[in-house]
């Protein structure tokens, strides 16, 4: 009789349990639904999902071209480009003002963003390595040491921008939990170097499509000679000869020649230019980061190029480097804007630009020359299609004359610097130059400019050794995002006057740590003098 | 009934004795059973149906009907009858042998029997125990309010509400206790009848009182959402036995802008330059023409509202409809809002009352224009109007907008006429809950609702828009829609008992909500005709060219809740209350996807204690002390998860790829902000209600609160995580007082006080994880050309402190000259980003509203005025406008000498100079009001005309438009030089019940 009483007693309690149960598990499920995005743990990767990997490791270098960004750092705080308070603005809280005088802070984007992305780079690249290392993306077994080459091989090439803008940052070869050390500049020198010379044999030396924007071997050895070539900037110890011997690997083997038309290396479609070491690929659809033309062009030059938009119009040239070029050079016309701009469709004068640029505080839009040296298509909208050239072959030729002259070698240095120019001259005898003339000072007349143009404050007058190889880089490569690097290298940047600039110290060489990165790593020490 | 046990009654009789006591017990029931007929009204004469009338000492009772009637067959002859209705005071009459009775009900001042809402119940406000507050409709604020906060603008201390913006599409902003979160933001969660919505899910002329629930005793209750407040928005319900009545109220208004900047005019700017100026960009020349910019793009905006509610009921079946139509036009051409809102309600009652049924549907329709893309009216457009040369033209010789190449500077009139856009939205909401009394201590109800909203959007901007002239567009248009579902439920127990002096009320209950959001857009551009607009989308050849864009999303939430409460009254005397909350949120992390949030609250009722019952004058006198912890829930979903996205694109052998980037790292401890609140309060209420109100005191302490910490990669893959980390508090005072100064029986002054401070701290930014080595992160921003942050958020400041260059004096160059934080003084020029300092605050100290209603006779008066006090506003106008040597159009202001001593020839900088004090005191809201006696209406019950102003005056030294600013966010008092402007408001109105 009992267990006849307790058995429906128990199929009760089973039944309420297992409702309690449901209803627990049911009402009480907090599980997240992801639909339009990808979590770590629904990921499963593809094939195709390893160059999309590798692409973040490049995709940063983009910042370039990119608002404040490394254009911005090499060419704002150096005697070419100059971005004054004009009509519409360009006060930008001082920002340009602050690059100018030398007297940034460690809030100032310029040199953060540098910071930001090429760690974001190098960041990418560790967690490429662990990544496939690890076998959390399966890769083809004969091509891991080739992908892990080219990541090496990017990854110094980062380190080489940082080693130039912040001096001391940490080297971070692995994706660990620790957080990073900081390390000197010296330590820096010392891993691009090992790094870059056990990575080169394994990098490819194809130079074709395929290549095009990677770390190819020669992309590595450019690296290795501009490393060289500021060694002495970077170490205190010179290391002319292994400049000299990187660009020889570069141009010996004979897969790059000068481009016959300066112009092109430049043009919209330039990714064919025979001087493409290692080019940044934009493009105006899918890779839009390429503004740097919007800072420099006025808003009326929408009518000279037929844009569809309107610049911004800001930086223009400091007059005192454009008086420096000899006036049969090329390049000054093939640079910068100059005087009347005519309107693409009926060629009316649309506005003039004017050399002189009165103050920093105070500009009109139409006073200073404009960077027009890359080429503006029709129709260009507010990204251009022109891919950086980041390493041209040019420069390799240079690297080699400038460690030729100061090795003593000035003759053979005058031969290649007269090959350079020679596209460049209408005239073959105005292209030669000579041992003693690179040897000699400068053609900037530095010093600060006053409101009429004159120079109020000649500041130091003592010669610029080597002087007049420097106009040479400067016309060359002119807001090609490295004027603060040679300037550095030849003495001038702390110890000149130009424009509205006064010399703040040997400090300024490197920027300061943001401020944001000194509160995340607790590691990290603000480099000297800030 | 009684009669049947009396004496001497047998089971064994005989018939004729049965039929002679039959016939005597009638004859004594005729005696003693009188019947008597009486109508219940208020003071008024106006019926009161639904009132009881009880029998005393009885359980005879009857309930009036529509008209107020009732008969009721007495036991005695003496008897007493005892009718009570909501509201009104209970009233005995000594019926005294007669037949008919008239009973005048006296309206309740004291209001300790009124129902307050306290969130999942309701409690009679002599038993509340927490900071709560019930404003009914009858003092709403009347006239062309745009939503249910506006409504209880100025009455509830402690809550601020302000419609800094003129749109009329934009909300109210409301901020109750100060600032608790730094990312949360200040909205409270909004209950309409009981489920989570918005204060637009219904018209506000449909609502029949909001509740506010403070302190954290209170909305602890809500767990997750409760930080900000909850708000409790009971619409206009129908009741059993109610006459069907049907309201229409109506209006019709006019608005205009409340202050015009004075910017020059051509004449203005003709003299300048003929005083020597010359000038850049915009006012480079002379066109000739005489413009008025502001005028060209500005109207008198005419509104007209109306609504409609039916309701009634029997003993069964209630019944509510209701329909609102919103036509509001913005004082800017194309700017508007139009609204239907249907609601229906039925509720039914079975199995003698103990089943009851609610079926509700709430739909609506809103559209407005779109002069931006997927928004509104676009304040680009305003500033085009004041910056623009005056003595331009509209339109050239050829009748083409007249356009010029200067920097960001485009016609206005053109920009609007030449775009056209549409956004339409649709919310509807399903409701279904049932509620059965299982027995007189328990009830169990359960609730069901379904919502979803909807909203399509189109915009286009033609061939002659500057998007083409200035852009090359050849035409641009876009369109989305985004779409939500949700699914709220909940079940609860409901329980009540007495035993003797003790009263327990319980309650436990379950709730589940669901909320899914997913959307699709797409661009296009480069059209073969303008005729399309957005209708074509596939015609433009930009998405051949890749220069077309088109998006799609999907994401939803869940939280889930079990919660109890249970309440303790000893002899009225001593009050407790007390609340747990366990809740689950979807998007916390997996270690902490649950958490705990309890509340409770003592009150203790002094006046009832023996050595205070015999004072007359004092009816109220409670002490009240609270206790709660709420939370704030991560702002968006899967913030707990780690997230890859495809990013940019990448040049791979001749093709593009997109990169696989890492956009989130994963925070399994992810979890809710806490807030502990302390309450302590006070209820007071003298002379019969003459003088009441309450006093609160806070304190609230904010830990977790959630914040984007940026973080090192490595370790992390990303370089920033959500994490709960910083500590804030705030704390403040809030006093309300009403009074009524004069009454007599035509005539009625009833005024009402609020009082509220508030002081506000970050305690820390850091903690054993996440650490800031500098103690601040700047926020808000000053956009080009001045381009710096206007506020720092720094540990042991208050949250909205302004931070820039302090400008003391000027060069004769008209240089500002700065003060920097080691006194030194210097030209602005030679100033760094480390020279700044703070410069003030944007958030009020205190607040303070008084309003005041007048009834004389049939004319009513009501007159609400509002301040706020203590803070500054950084005048974004001035400082980009008071400055002659912007190339722009400027304020007439700029040619004056600054500090008295030299004309500005700086850049625009953020200097002091244009932080102000923004101290103001409002007359708000003024309505004058006539109701028609009834003796003149045949089939109307009642008709009241009203006219009233709202904004009508504002007393302040702030030179800027309205001081009133937008105070959410963390950068509060930033009064933006695009702001729409703020708006005055002149109604003419009816409401009438039939």
């Amino acid at each position: 009789m009992k267990t006849k009483h307790i058995a429906p007693f128990r199929l009760k309690l089973w039944v309420y349990g297992l409702t309690v149960a449901v209803f627990l598990a049911a009402c009480t499920d907090l599980s997240e639904e992801v639909f339009s995005e990808v979590t770590e743990d629904s990921f499963i990767p593809a094939d195709s999902d390893v160059i999309a990997l590798m692409a973040s490791a490049y995709t940063p270098l983009r910042f370039v071209m990119d608002w404040q960004g490394y254009f911005d750092l090499q060419e704002e705080p150096a005697d070419v480009i100059v971005t004054p308070t004009r009509p519409n603005g360009w006060d930008d809280g001082g920002i340009y003002k602050r690059m100018h005088f030398h007297t940034w802070t460690n809030t100032d984007w310029q040199p953060r963003n540098t910071w930001i992305t090429c760690f974001n780079g190098i960041n990418n690249i560790n967690r490429v390595i662990l990544q496939i290392t690890s076998g959390e993306y399966p890769v083809d077994e004969s091509q891991v040491d080739y992908i892990m080459a080219e990541m090496r091989g990017l990854r110094a090439l980062y380190y080489s921008i940082l080693i130039d803008t912040h001096g001391n940052v940490p080297v971070i070869s692995d994706y660990t939990a620790e957080l990073p050390v900081q390390h000197t500049r010296e330590e820096v020198y010392d891993f691009i170097v090992s790094e870059l010379t056990e990575v080169i044999p394994l990098l490819t030396d194809v130079v074709d499509q395929s290549t095009y924007g990677r770390m190819t071997r020669y992309a590595a050895w450019h690296v290795l000679a501009r490393l060289y070539l500021n060694a002495e900037v970077y170490t205190g110890t010179p290391q002319w000869d292994q400049c000299i011997a990187a660009c020889d690997e570069i141009i010996n083997d004979g897969k790059f020649n000068l481009s016959e038309n300066y112009r092109a290396i430049f043009s919209t479609n330039n990714e064919d230019n025979p001087e493409m070491v290692f080019a940044i690929p934009y493009d105006r659809i899918y890779a839009p980061q390429w503004g740097g033309h919007m800072k420099m062009l006025l808003p009326d030059h929408r009518y000279v190029f037929g844009m569809e938009t309107q610049p911004w119009g800001g930086s223009g040239a400091n007059p005192q480097f454009i008086d420096s070029y000899h006036p049969e050079d090329n390049r000054l016309k093939d640079t910068w804007l100059m005087g009347d701009q005519l309107n693409a469709s009926d060629g009316t004068v649309v506005m003039t630009l004017t050399k002189d640029m009165p103050s920093i505080y105070d500009c009109e839009f139409t006073e200073g020359f404009r960077c027009g040296k890359y080429e503006i298509e029709e129709g260009a909208t507010g990204s251009l299609s022109n891919d950086f050239p980041f390493f041209r072959y040019t420069d390799v030729l240079m690297m080699k004359a400038e460690s030729l002259l100061r090795t003593g070698e000035s003759a053979a240095a005058a031969q290649i610097v007269t090959d350079v120019r020679r596209r460049s001259f209408d005239n073959p005898a105005d292209a030669e130059v000579t041992g003693t003339e690179l040897e000699g000072n400068t053609n900037m007349a530095y010093g600060t400019l006053a409101v009429d143009g004159s120079i109020d404050d000649p500041g130091d007058q003592s010669l610029v050794p080597y002087g007049r190889f420097l106009d040479e880089l400067g016309w060359e490569f002119a807001c090609e995002a490295r004027r603060r690097t040679d300037l550095i290298r030849f003495g001038v940047y702390q110890t000149k006057n130009w424009y509205n600039h006064t010399p703040k110290g040997a400090h300024t060489a490197l920027f300061p740590i943001g401020y944001e990165e000194l509160n995340t790593n607790a590691n990290l020490r603000q480099n000297p003098g800030y | 009934m009684k009669h049947k046990n009396q004496p001497g009654m047998s089971v064994s009789i005989s018939n004729y004795t049965l039929c002679c006591t039959l016939f005597f017990l009638l004859c004594t029931l005729w005696s003693f059973a009188q019947e008597i007929k009486g109508t219940v009204t208020d003071g008024a004469g106006i019926p009161i149906a639904g009132a009881s009338v009880l029998e005393k000492g009885t359980t005879h009772g009857v309930v009036t009907d529509f008209d107020g009637n009732f008969e009721i067959v007495l036991a005695s002859d003496d008897a007493v009858l005892e009718v009570s209705y909501m509201g009104f005071k209970t009233t005995e009459v000594n019926t005294e042998g007669r037949a008919v009775v008239q009973v005048i009900l006296e309206e309740d001042l004291q209001e300790l029997d009124e129902v307050v809402l306290i969130g999942f119940g309701t409690q009679k406000r002599g038993d509340v125990t927490s900071a709560v507050a019930s404003v009914k409709s009858e003092d709403f604020i009347q006239g062309n309010v745009r939503d249910a906060a506006q409504l209880i603008q100025g009455k509830v201390a402690g809550l601020t509400v302000s419609t800094p913006s003129g749109d009329p599409t934009s909300d109210s902003q409301i901020k109750l206790r100060g600032l608790s979160s730094l990312t949360g933001g200040t909205d409270p969660l909004v209950l309409i009848d009981g489920v989570p919505g918005n204060l637009n899910t219904v018209a506000p002329e449909d609502i029949e009182s909001v509740d506010v629930l403070k302190d954290g005793s209170a909305t602890a209750i809500y767990g997750t959402r409760g930080t900000n407040g909850v708000i409790i928005i009971t619409t206009k319900g129908g009741n059993y036995n109610m006459k069907p009545t049907i309201e229409y109220n109506g209006y019709l208004s006019m608005s205009a802008i409340a202050r015009k900047l004075d910017f020059m005019d051509a004449s203005d700017l003709r003299k300048r330059w003929g005083e020597g100026y010359e000038f850049n960009g915009a006012n480079v020349e002379d066109f000739g023409a005489d413009t008025d910019w502001l005028d060209e793009i500005t109207r008198n905006a005419f509104s007209h509202v109306h609504n409609l509610t039916f309701r009634g009921g029997n003993e069964q079946t209630s019944v509510t409809a209701s329909l609102n139509y919103r036509d509001i036009q913005g004082i800017f051409l194309k700017s508007d809002n139009k609204k239907y809102t249907g609601r229906i309600n039925v509720g039914h009652a079975m199995f003698d009352n103990k089943l009851k049924t609610n079926l509700g549907v709430i739909v609506s329709e809103q559209t407005y224009n779109a002069l931006g893309d997927g928004t509104s009216f676009n304040p680009y457009i305003y500033r085009q109007a004041l910056i623009r040369n005056p003595t331009e033209p509209v339109r050239d010789a050829e009748g083409n907008w007249f356009e010029r190449d200067v920097y960001f500077y485009d016609n206005p009139v053109g920009y609007i006429e030449e775009t056209i856009g549409e956004n339409r939205y649709r919310n509807m909401r399903f409701d279904f809950s049932v509620s059965y009394d299982i027995n007189e201590h328990f009830i169990v109800k359960g609730l069901y609702t379904r919502k979803g909203n909807s909203n399509i959007r189109g915009f286009y901007q033609t061939k002659k828009h500057v998007s083409t002239v200035k852009y090359g567009q050849d035409g641009f248009a876009s369109r989305g829609t985004d779409d939500y579902t949700g699914n709220y439920g909940q079940v609860t127990l409901d329980y009540n008992q007495s035993f003797g002096k003790h009263r327990v009320t319980g309650l436990l209950g379950y709730n589940y909500e669901d909320n899914t959001n997913e959307g699709f857009w797409a661009n296009n551009r480069r059209f073969s005709t303008d005729g399309f607009t957005y209708n074509n989308i596939g015609n433009g050849q930009g998405l051949e060219l890749g220069e077309a864009g088109m998006g799609s999303y999907k994401d939803s939430d869940k939280l889930i809740a079990f919660f109890t409460r249970i309440t303790y009254n000893f002899d009225d005397r001593y009050l407790l209350l007390a609340s747990l909350r366990r809740e689950g949120s979807s998007r916390f992390g997996a270690n902490t996807k649950w958490g705990y949030f309890p509340g409770v609250s003592v009150g203790w009722r002094i006046n009832r204690e023996s050595f205070l019952e015999h004072n007359k004058w004092m009816y109220d006198l409670k002490l009240r002390a609270g206790f709660g912890i709420t939370g704030t829930n991560a702002g968006a979903n899967y913030e707990s998860l780690s997230g890859l996205t495809y990013g940019g694109y990448f040049f791979n052998n001749g093709s593009w790829v997109r990169e696989l980037v890492p956009a989130r790292n994963a925070n399994p401890d992810l979890r809710w902000e806490k807030k502990e609140e302390l309450n302590f309060g006070l209820d007071y209420g003298f002379l019969d209600g003459r003088i009441s109100g309450t006093i609160d005191y806070y304190s609230r302490k904010t830990k977790d609160a959630l914040y984007n910490y940026d973080v090192p990669t490595p370790p992390y893959y990303y370089g920033s995580i959500l994490a709960n980390v910083a500590q804030i508090k705030n704390s403040g005072l809030e006093v309300l007082l009403n009074v009524i100064p004069v009454k007599t029986d035509t005539f009625e002054w009833t005024a009402g006080m609020t009082y509220s401070t508030n002081s506000n701290k970050i305690v820390s930014l850091s903690n054993d994880q996440f650490q800031l080595t500098n103690d601040f992160f700047d926020e808000g921003y000053a956009s080009e050309p001045i381009q710096v942050s206007t506020h720092r958020i720094q540990v042991g400041q208050p949250i909205g402190n302004f931070f820039g260059w302090k400008s003391v004096d000027i060069t004769d160059d008209g240089i500002w000259l700065i003060e920097t934080p080691d006194g030194e003084i210097k030209p602005a020029t030679e100033t760094t980003t480390d020279d700044r300092q703070v410069l003030g605050n944007g958030l009020p100290k205190s607040y303070f509203s008084w309003n005041n209603s007048v009834k004389y006779k049939n004319w009513d008066l009501n007159v609400n005025m509002r301040g706020a006090f203590g803070y500054q506003i950084l005048n974004f106008s001035r400082m980009y406008y008071e400055n002659p040597t912007v190339d722009y159009n400027t304020l007439n202001t700029a040619y004056d000498p600054v500090y008295g001593k030299a004309v500005l020839s700086d850049v625009q900088r953020l200097v002091s100079y244009y932080v102000e004090d923004g101290d103001f005191l409002k007359i708000d809201n003024v309505t004058i009001g006539y109701t028609v006696p009834a003796s003149l209406l045949k089939f109307i019950q009642n008709c009241r005309i009203y006219a009233s102003g709202i904004n009508l005056a504002t007393i302040t030294g702030y030179k800027g438009i309205d001081p009133e600013v937008d105070r959410d966010g963390l950068a509060p008092g930033n009064d933006e030089r695009d702001k729409y402007p703020s708006v005055r408001t002149f109604t003419l109105g009816i409401n009438l019940t039939f």
